[in-house]
């Protein structure tokens, strides 16, 4: 059911283990979004600026559990973003989905 | 300085017909009420590859969530979602036209709320300097202050083009004795909008960002200067 929102794990993952998962989507969005020639530094400094907010927010609340919805959040996150082939989308998405999983965890983006 | 209309291309017209859809309309009343989780929502949706709401309900719990007791603020985030998503289910390339009307259409009717000579698609004219090809996205007649915006969906839509006709529009003013707010609308971050900034070379000294975060305050005040803005 590729619609359906994926469900959290039986028990939900730390804040480290989700901005881990989130680095990693994001990642992926940065090595789609630097398809677009013209923006490669961008996208490299984009995804290199919302990896520090990420990880201060790791080093900061990491041990912490994730509520249930939190996690059901972060991981539709990582799902739709993992949809993604378009480059000039990615980039977006290099913006989007850190300020999501921000959102989720209860920080300011 | 004197401001005026473009002479109606082709593109023109065309866009014409995007920026007066109600859907736009809709989209821009709902924004101009939205919380900044609500803004992330609609650009999320509105650039998303899914159009289930259901998707996006689970992605949002502090907006969706079943212990989000105030009816109101639920009923809009929905009435934001169902818009976006509207938008997002048009072809990729109307919804990019859409999305930049809406960011247009929000900014209008923020300025609006502070002033009544706002205009849109207007053209800046100085005496002795070449007229500028592209419109400004919106502008505020006000001959004591008067505003000039360009409006981008997203930061990688900030380039050094922009920002030099923007400068140029400040500097020429200047020099006819005219203080002109120069700035950008962006409906994105200000951390994605600064380091887009931070990699171009056009001079930004004198221009003000307006991001999701700030997007609000339009309504009230001129944004502050880049260099200043939080």
């Amino acid at each position: 059911m590729p619609n359906e929102p994926p469900s959290a794990a039986i028990e939900p993952p730390t804040v480290a283990v989700a901005v881990e998962r989130a680095l990693a989507g994001l990642a992926a969005l940065g090595e789609i979004g630097e398809g677009d020639e013209d923006a490669w530094s961008y996208v490299v400094d984009l995804v290199a600026a919302w990896r520090t907010r990420l990880e201060a927010v790791a080093a900061a609340r990491g041990a912490e559990r994730l509520t249930a919805e939190a996690a059901t959040a972060i991981a539709t996150a990582l799902d739709e973003a993992s949809r993604i082939s378009d480059p000039y989308r990615a980039i977006d998405w290099c913006s989007t989905l850190p300020q999501v999983v921000l959102t989720a965890l209860g920080e300011v983006p | 300085m004197r401001f005026a209309d473009p002479v109606p291309d082709a593109r023109h017209v065309v866009y014409a017909r995007i920026q007066a859809d109600p859907l736009v309309a809709r989209a821009a009343e709902l924004l101009a009420e939205a919380t900044r989780t609500e803004l992330l929502l609609a650009r999320a949706a509105m650039n998303g590859e899914r159009t289930d709401p259901g998707i996006w309900r689970a992605m949002f719990p502090t907006l969706f969530g079943a212990d989000v007791a105030d009816a109101a603020a639920r009923d809009r985030a929905e009435a934001i979602l169902e818009v976006s998503l509207r938008i997002a289910d048009r072809g990729e390339q109307a919804r990019q036209q859409f999305r930049g009307a809406v960011v247009e259409a929000l900014t209008e009717r923020l300025l609006r709320r502070r002033s009544d000579r706002v205009r849109r698609e207007r053209r800046v004219l100085f005496d002795g300097v070449p007229a500028e090809i592209h419109p400004y996205d919106v502008t505020v007649e006000d001959p004591d202050r008067p505003e000039i915006y360009d409006c981008k969906w997203g930061a990688r839509g900030i380039d050094d083009d922009v920002l030099h006709q923007l400068d140029d529009a400040r500097r020429h003013a200047a020099e006819e004795g005219i203080a002109v707010l120069v700035a950008i609308v962006v409906f994105d971050a200000e951390r994605s909008c600064r380091v887009r900034l931070a990699g171009l070379r056009a001079p930004v000294a004198g221009t003000r960002l307006v991001s999701l975060e700030s997007l609000g305050e339009l309504a009230r005040r001129p944004p502050a200067l880049l260099a200043a803005a939080s």
